[in-house]
């Protein structure tokens, strides 16, 4: 077998990886953002239980999540591995999502808030038309840090046999004896696919720059 | 007083997460395959020439065709699932598949989680020497005198590294590894290496196509008995299986199996 063909077969597991990617970061951002304005404005309360979130979630390892969801939490919700990893993954990226996207709330002075109340918006209309316009835009740097991790971090659920990248790079290791040709192949298309998501992420934010606010 | 609630229905709804793990039904996993006419199988498709895909992207292997005759005689159809080795234990315990047939060696602390099946196989080291060989091989490591061969990959090279070449009893070099025993049959034959080392049923398949060869040592060394993990407690699918087991190797069938897989 040639490089091409390493290729071909590995990348046949894509499909698995942003399966995953794509379950897991978009909805890792819709609970980011809540939990982000929960924290924020969200009052004393709300907001403590928002920082235990984010602090026990980031103190997990995501495999450690994935086994928790998928084997000892099997008696109540029979996920199937897919679901586990995805979800999982989800769960932890909110916490670091929320973090991210708190930063980008706390770096849009808190002046614009009592500016909007003052001129007669409630809470939630300076939040939908002030707060998250700007919010979003800064958050697309870090943010496009958290994509890369999460495409990379898909690859764990190769440990409940779900045959995206890494497990099809595995299988074709162990069955040709060329685990060189084998982990290359996969590390190429994680690249790409990287590098890809980054690019995209980099001309969405030339295109939402505020032309006034650069 | 409101941190403490908090913990309260936290630990309340862990709590019954975990209530839900322990009461499952104690109804027989055959009852289940023969219900829903398929049996659930994990695997780690990554060693060969046990379970390993072929170039198509097949499953193949000893255990693979084992599997699938086993599923046969039992009248359902096979559902492979592929996951890692260290996964697998995991998986038979909390039903997530119902069985796992992946080249496992029974061992008192998997058998505490897990229950196992009787050996289908025991996978013997042999010996093999030409005729006029001069020495003796009375204990495993006296090969260390010798020139040996033996196919690279396989758990009797793993045998011959970790117990002669890390003890230091052999230079490394002296040790010549094959793609494929076939071809270190041939030079046992040319007289280039003086003893190979391969499983026990292959060896015997190589005595029958080389008349000078012969066995002169053979015992368990690398592997030993291999058996399916099933789920803890199940005796009714454990009967069910080892009965099936048992009819495979008195035709024949397992050996079939291992000549094919073990001598290519």
């Amino acid at each position: 077998m040639n490089f091409s063909s390493f290729i071909q077969y590995i990348a046949s597991g894509t499909a698995y990886t942003l399966g995953v990617t794509l379950v897991a970061l978009p909805s890792g951002l819709v609970l980011g953002v809540l939990f982000a304005l929960l924290y924020v404005y969200g009052g004393r309360v709300v907001s403590r239980l928002m920082s235990l979130y984010s602090t026990v979630m980031r103190g997990i390892p995501p495999i450690v999540l994935l086994f928790i969801l998928y084997f000892v939490m099997s008696g109540s919700v029979n996920l199937s591995p897919f679901w586990a990893g995805s979800i999982s993954l989800g769960i932890i990226s909110s916490a670091y999502q929320m973090e991210i996207v708190r930063g980008a709330i706390l770096a849009v002075s808190g002046e614009q808030m009592l500016a909007a109340r003052a001129i007669g918006m409630s809470t939630l209309e300076a939040i939908r038309y002030v707060i998250l316009p700007q919010t979003l835009r800064l958050a697309i740097p870090p943010w496009s840090n958290e994509a890369a991790i999460v495409i990379k971090d898909s690859s764990l659920v190769y440990a409940l046999g779900v045959p995206e990248i890494l497990r099809r790079a595995q299988l074709i290791s162990a069955s040709t004896q060329q685990p060189f040709l084998a982990y290359i192949s996969a590390a190429v298309i994680y690249f790409a696919l990287v590098f890809i998501a980054n690019r995209l992420l980099a001309r969405l934010e030339r295109r939402l720059t505020i032309p006034s606010n650069p | 007083m409101k941190k403490s609630l908090v913990l309260l229905v936290v630990l309340t709804v862990l709590g019954g997460i975990l209530a839900g793990c322990a009461s499952q039904g104690k109804q027989s996993v055959l009852d289940k395959i023969t219900k829903d006419g398929k049996v659930m199988v994990g695997t780690s498709a990554d060693y060969p020439p046990y379970e390993y895909v072929d170039d198509a992207g097949n499953k193949t292997g000893f255990d693979i065709d084992l599997m699938t005759e086993i599923a046969k005689r039992m009248g359902v159809e096979l559902v492979w699932v592929d996951m890692p080795f260290d996964s697998l234990v995991a998986a038979v315990q909390e039903g997530k598949i119902d069985m796992s047939i992946s080249c496992f060696n029974y061992s008192a602390e998997r058998d505490e989680q897990v229950d196992f099946s009787d050996a289908y196989y025991t996978s013997e080291d042999a010996f093999l020497v030409k005729s006029g060989f001069a020495g003796a091989i009375v204990n495993p490591e006296d090969v260390a005198k010798y020139k040996i061969g033996v196919q690279s990959g396989t758990v009797q090279d793993d045998w011959l590294t970790t117990t002669l070449v890390e003890a230091g009893l052999v230079e490394d070099a002296n040790i010549s590894r094959y793609e494929r025993v076939d071809q270190a049959a041939l030079d046992l034959n040319a007289g280039r290496i003086e003893v190979l080392m391969a499983d026990y049923v292959p060896a015997q398949a190589l005595v029958k196509q080389y008349p000078d060869f012969q066995v002169v040592y053979h015992a368990v060394l690398s592997t030993g008995p291999l058996n399916i993990v099933l789920p803890d407690g199940d005796a009714k699918l454990q009967a069910e299986i080892n009965k099936v087991i048992k009819a495979l190797q008195d035709e024949g069938f397992i050996d079939t199996l291992a000549t094919k897989y073990f001598s290519e």
